[in-house]
């Protein structure tokens, strides 16, 4: 008697309807089709196979584009199920100029820091908040207040009001960040000011001091999760500035 | 499988073009031996002759086998309009399609940070020095509309401004014939941004 029951609820499991996601990349496969990287606010960041998605008269071509905000239905289990329906549900953040590097920049942090089929509800609305702030608020914010949220979803969040030992951090203090321990006293010369830090906690990058010590910080916590291999978009950008820069002179 | 290594060694060399999975590779294999052994023999040739020959313009990059491709030795074409395109068949497209005169710059692909894709993939380095060397009065960014097509675009078009020389983008938008009913939400609202007083 349960048995049916059982297999319905399975098919039901292996076939999600109509899931909030956006598209993180996508990759072309055969002759039309294409692996897309999808990060869903129920399933996590998963791989789906979108059949004919290349091909001229594709119905999906212009929806499952990056930063449109999405809803998708799949079917199959395995580590490629295969896309079965997209339709368009929120907001499409058209990205102008340098804003699309630190976009594709988000997008490469996921892809690098988050796992296949770990759901992460509210790193998912982080990510839409993110995508929506990165329009026309300051960049640099956007994204070093995004890495902090990441790595607290990611089971590395940053303690930044507290020190290792427990002690408040205090305006004047300076302190530097001992890895998988936590902030220590120091009066090294690259030393965070608690006031950065404090500000960083709290989500307000409001000056260049504040931003400097979040991105260095940041910068310092991130190297050992992405090992040797580095973030393209961040050297994208870095080459993007050198260029730009020496033509000008 | 088979008993015949090369047979074998044919149908997994054939697999390296895009689409053909194992099955495929098989019957090209066996449709070039049983039924067209002449065939099999001049495409093994010009094969051969094509990847010893054919090289990159040295000014557009495109496929050629002399040092500049057909389009940068023409003498009637502009040569103060340079339009930059990801690929050999998006020149082809925008030659069949458009009364363009000037000459191209193929990418050979876009800027893709995800694929580690970077600047020194796709020939800016030759880009520049077109861009320094060569009077050239306006560079047209024919790149995909994609986020990799556009962010390609925006790098470029600072490269160029830098350099002082006016820099344009394709349109985008609704399709030639299309209804705006049926068109999707990213092309109608880029057209919608891109709208021109009339």
């Amino acid at each position: 008697m349960f048995a049916p029951c059982a297999a319905w609820a399975m098919v039901k499991m292996s076939s999600p309807q109509l899931q909030a996601a956006f598209v993180i990349h996508q990759r072309p496969f055969r002759n039309t089709s294409a692996i897309v990287e999808v990060f869903s606010e129920q399933h996590g960041r998963l791989g789906l196979m979108a059949r004919g998605l290349r091909a001229p008269r594709s119905r999906w071509r212009g929806i499952l584009q990056p930063y449109q905000g999405l809803v998708l239905s799949w079917r199959g289990r395995g580590e490629l199920p295969t896309l079965i329906q997209a339709e368009i549900a929120g907001p499409c953040c058209l990205f102008q100029g340098r804003r699309l590097f630190s976009a594709l920049y988000l997008n490469e942090l996921l892809l690098r820091l988050t796992h296949r089929h770990d759901p992460m509800p509210e790193l998912f609305a982080r990510y839409r908040q993110a995508l929506l702030a990165l329009q026309d608020a300051d960049e640099a914010t956007v994204l070093r207040l995004f890495e902090r949220d990441l790595l607290k979803h990611i089971g590395y969040e940053l303690v930044l009001e507290h020190t290792a030992e427990g002690v408040a951090v205090v305006p004047g203090g300076r302190y530097r960040y001992r890895l998988g321990h936590g902030l220590v006293p120091s009066q090294a010369e690259q030393a965070f000011s608690g006031e950065a830090l404090l500000a960083f906690a709290a989500g307000r990058l409001d000056n260049a001091a504040s931003r400097d010590c979040a991105r260095r910080l940041m910068r310092q916590v991130l190297a050992p999760l992405l090992g040797d291999k580095p973030l393209h978009s961040r050297l994208l950008y870095a080459d993007y500035r050198r260029r730009t820069a020496r033509s000008k002179i | 499988m088979t008993d015949i290594p090369l047979l074998e060694r044919l149908i997994e060399a054939l697999r390296c073009l895009p689409g053909v999975g194992p099955k495929s590779s098989q019957r090209m294999a066996f449709h070039l031996l049983e039924r067209d052994r002449e065939g099999a023999r001049q495409l093994a040739e010009i094969l051969l002759e094509a990847v010893a020959r054919i090289g990159h313009c040295r000014l557009c990059r495109n496929f050629t086998e002399a040092e500049l491709c057909e389009i940068c030795r023409h003498p009637g074409r502009d040569s103060s309009l340079l339009c930059v395109v990801e690929s050999p068949a998006d020149l082809l497209a925008l030659e069949q399609a458009t009364g363009y005169r000037g000459r191209y710059f193929v990418l050979m692909g876009h800027l893709s940070p995800l694929d580690g894709i970077g600047p020194g993939d796709l020939g800016l380095d030759s880009l520049e020095r077109l861009l320094d060397e060569e009077d050239i009065a306006e560079v047209i960014l024919a790149t995909n509309p994609t986020v990799e097509g556009e962010a390609t675009a925006h790098y470029i078009g600072e490269l160029v401004r830098a350099r002082d020389i006016r820099v344009t983008r394709i349109a985008h938008g609704v399709p030639v014939g299309g209804e705006l009913e049926y068109i999707d939400g990213g092309t109608l609202s880029r057209a919608f941004l891109g709208r021109q007083v009339v």
